[in-house]
């Protein structure tokens, strides 16, 4: 009988295993693809397409990539100082927010919820936000204008809202009557108790802040105020400008685009976030659960 | 229940009604905003050109310190601040000025445009041209009307500004632009492998039927080369018009002049006979294998192919033609490439407009003036010609004893392996008399300018002002028709011509093309009518 068991066991955990792994290759290949048709040499990839075990060896995408390095330092430099002070800061107000509206002392909390989201269904449009920012704000070439405008979501405010709503009552209760206040309440329970929902937004707000590129695109005129997305978003452009039939307008020296370019310019823009998906990865996970129920 | 219910539904209404309030106001502020602007500085401007009229122009009045924000469309170069600093030096002194300059780089540069000029900011010139919508934007008023300033702020460009050109970038009479002042000559043509047809012992390429027994000849004497590789619906549909010598009215549509000389025939060519004969004979084409079957969806550039060595045309312009042969030669010394233009087929060639590239000032400027002085010092004085076109001497590029031509990099200097030339989006100021050539540009370019001069006709199909507002919906179907029949029809893809000739036109019947082709003519008869043609 135990035997048997087991022979069962064995069998289903081999499967299992080659099923997974199998799964885990077929997800890894394309990723495989792109680092290797990074190193690939051009004329090849033009000739062949693109290999997994390429013939002959070529960094000099890399080379045309890091070709500035002070440049992309710098770019580094802006994303992550971004990427850094706006999750802190977002996940500060978007805790705080989410607190105050999850407390049924506080008489307006539907009314206000309903404010927040909103803006969510009706937003003025792209002109009227530039000209806020632009011309009444005066962000133009400012770090301001990158951090400010994705630092508050409603969803992820809604999203915090009903996790700290599943936190008992009874807690913030014992809390008052150990003569706590509400701000203490907040920093010293509510947010150690939140952890798993703050570190799922965390992670949508620094991914948000990594990838961005559109508000720089927009709003940042100066070169060393670029970040790393939009620097490398702009390398694979001015090199894309080459197909259209302006190029047959301009008769500018431009390098034309490469396959590899494009390859390393990924590699370069998602390595470090690949990097740091391991050890975030549980929170993502959990965190996927955390809208499923709404109170 | 009910109570929460109606207290929930007043609060809703409450609240719709302030967004509305807000929303109004914003748009109150909005629209009273770009108004106040140009009066403001309109009233601004008068008593200045008052005073121009009595004063000499060179004896403008530069008192007051100004700093002016360009735009151009492209991207930087990482010395651009360095440079800027040497012309603001210059600027500061000459003209009391100093200069800003900002790019929009070419991610999204579209959307970018239309928000600069939209959203009312202060920018005092910014790159104009026929193809970021010039023309719809000095229609719709984004653009300072120069027409009476140019002779007072600009009197040199004014001068020098051939008239057709300012003819050109008139809308309704008014100059809304500086053109730069270039003839630029960008006709379609073919790069091909010389070296193939001299070893394959292949006719000269001078018409259809030499390009057909090119192709041939290095289909049968080259195995495992496509003649057009990769992608070559550019090198088909060009190469349509330039035989059938129709001549596309305002860009890229199916809507034709039937020849240069019957300016008024308009047709949409679909329903041509030139048209019927030319898809069966590529019908052929196709099937002897000139060009790949997915040739509609493969988004490799024909070029890379013959870099290489498995192509043998490519579609350029000369210019373009003229950069990738020079590109060539460094990455497959061993390759011999030569350039037929398309003009050959009819012996003419057009010049681009004039506001191919050029100069504008948005509504939003405080100091229309100024930027106007400075950008006529640096259309016409050399050194600041020189210096904001070419960088500093001596750092990005070395003159030659001649003064008329450049070597970058500089000579006697040794850079390394990752430098970049010095290049901005110079081309809105160009002015011809003031540019350098480039030691090892392409020496065939000057043959073909050349050529092209000598051929040369008014160009007066481009012009025609056409944004298809009337008949968009039509346009858009159109547009479908066209990629979904059209494109594998004239690629040759389809398994009976005839057929799917008829089908074509039947589709584009009922997309309401005749519509769209009567549009077209009207606003080419309201052009004609205006230019005298």
């Amino acid at each position: 009988m135990k035997i048997r068991m087991e022979r069962a066991t064995i069998v289903f955990n081999v499967l299992g295993y080659v099923m997974i792994s199998l799964l885990a290759i077929i997800c890894l290949l394309p990723f495989l693809l792109i680092v290797m048709g990074s190193i690939s040499s051009e004329t090849e990839i033009i000739r062949d397409g693109f290999k997994l075990i390429p013939s002959e060896l070529s960094f000099d995408s890399y080379m045309a990539v890091f070709s500035n390095p002070y440049q992309i330092y710098n770019a580094y430099t802006v994303t992550i100082l971004v990427t850094v002070v706006g999750t802190i800061l977002g996940l500060f107000f978007t805790s705080m927010a989410g607190y105050v509206l999850s407390r049924k002392e506080f008489h307006y909390r539907n009314p206000v919820a309903f404010i927040i989201y909103f803006t969510t269904l009706f937003s003025g449009g792209l002109i009227p936000w530039y000209i806020m920012i632009v011309k009444y704000l005066d962000w133009k070439d400012s770090y301001l204008a990158l951090l400010i405008p994705s630092m508050l979501s409603a969803w992820n405010i809604i999203l915090m809202k009903n996790f700290m709503k599943s936190i008992p009552d009874s807690i913030s209760e014992s809390a008052k009557i150990d003569g706590a206040g509400d701000f203490t309440i907040y920093m010293r329970l509510i947010l150690p108790l939140s952890v798993p929902g703050l570190a799922t937004i965390g992670l949508f707000l620094a991914l948000s802040y990594w990838n961005e590129w559109f508000l720089a695109n927009v709003f940042i005129t100066s070169d060393s105020k670029y970040p790393l997305q939009f620097l490398l978003y702009r390398i694979l452009s001015s090199a894309a400008v080459l197909k259209t039939n302006i190029a047959g307008n301009l008769s500018a020296d431009f390098t034309p685009p490469t396959e590899t370019l494009k390859m390393a310019v990924a590699i370069v823009a998602t390595g470090p976030i690949v990097f740091l998906y391991p050890f975030v990865q549980r929170f993502f996970i959990k965190g996927l659960t955390i809208g499923a129920v709404k109170g | 229940m009910n109570r929460k219910l109606t207290k929930w539904f007043s609060i809703l209404i409450a609240l719709t009604m302030l967004t509305v309030v807000i929303s109004a106001c914003a748009k109150n502020n909005n629209a009273t905003d770009p108004s106040k602007s140009p009066e403001s500085s309109s009233t601004e401007k008068a008593p200045a050109s008052e005073k121009a009229t009595d004063t000499e122009p060179s004896k403008l009045d530069t008192s007051k310190k100004v700093d002016l924000v360009w735009y151009l469309l492209g991207d930087s170069h990482e010395d651009s601040q360095k440079v800027l600093d040497e012309f603001n030096k210059m600027l500061e002194k000459d003209l009391n000025t100093t200069l800003k300059l900002n790019f929009t780089t070419w991610t999204e540069w579209e959307t970018k445009y239309n928000l600069l000029l939209t959203a009312g900011e202060k920018i005092d010139m910014i790159f104009a041209s026929s193809w970021a919508k010039y023309y719809s934007y000095a229609k719709q008023g984004a653009f300072v009307d120069l027409t009476d300033l140019l002779p007072t702020y600009a009197p040199q460009t004014w001068s020098t500004v051939p008239q057709q050109d300012w003819d050109e970038v008139k809308v309704a009479d008014k100059i809304y632009a500086v053109p730069s002042t270039f003839p630029e000559f960008t006709p379609n043509g073919f790069v091909y492998r010389e070296d193939w047809r001299k070893e394959l012992n292949l006719p000269e390429i001078k018409d259809l039927d030499t390009i057909e027994a090119y192709m041939d000849g290095v289909k049968k004497g080259k195995p495992g080369v496509m003649p057009i590789g990769g992608s070559a619906w550019n090198e088909v549909s060009t190469l349509f018009s330039a035989v059938s010598g129709f001549e596309a009215i305002g860009g890229d549509s199916l809507v034709v002049a039937k020849s240069y000389d019957t300016p008024r025939d308009i047709v949409a060519y679909p329903f041509t006979t030139e048209f019927e004969q030319y898809v069966k004979r590529m019908k052929t084409w196709a099937s002897k294998g000139y060009w790949s079957s997915n040739t509609l969806s493969n988004k490799t550039e024909a070029g890379d192919l013959i870099k290489a060595g498995t192509g043998a045309i490519y579609w350029r312009n000369p210019p373009g033609a003229g950069g990738f042969i020079v590109d060539a030669k460094k990455t497959n010394p061993e390759i011999e490439l030569a350039y037929f233009p398309f003009t050959r087929f009819h012996n003419y060639a057009m010049p681009n407009l004039s506001i191919n590239n050029g100069m504008a000032i948005p509504k939003s400027s405080n100091n229309v003036e100024r930027s106007l002085m400075v950008l006529d010092k640096l259309r016409n004085n050399p050194e600041y010609f020189k210096l904001l076109t070419y960088g500093i001497e001596g750092t990005h590029y070395s003159l030659e004893s001649d003064g008329k031509t450049f070597q970058t990099p500089p000579k006697g200097t040794s850079v390394s392996k990752d430098w970049k030339k010095y290049d901005i989006a110079s081309w809105g100021w160009r002015y011809e008399p003031n540019m350098l050539q480039e030691i090892g540009a392409w020496a065939d370019l000057k043959k073909f300018n050349d050529e092209f001069k000598a051929e040369n006709r008014p160009s007066i199909f481009s012009p025609i002002l056409l944004d298809y507002e009337p008949v968009k919906a039509q346009q858009a179907a159109v547009n479908q028709v066209y990629k979904q029949y059209g494109q594998p029809l004239m690629m040759g893809l389809v398994p009976d011509v005839d057929k799917a000739l008829e089908t074509y036109r039947k589709k584009l019947e009922s997309a309401g093309i005749e519509k769209l082709v009567d549009y077209i003519k009207g606003q080419a008869e309201i052009f004609y009518a205006e230019r005298k043609i």
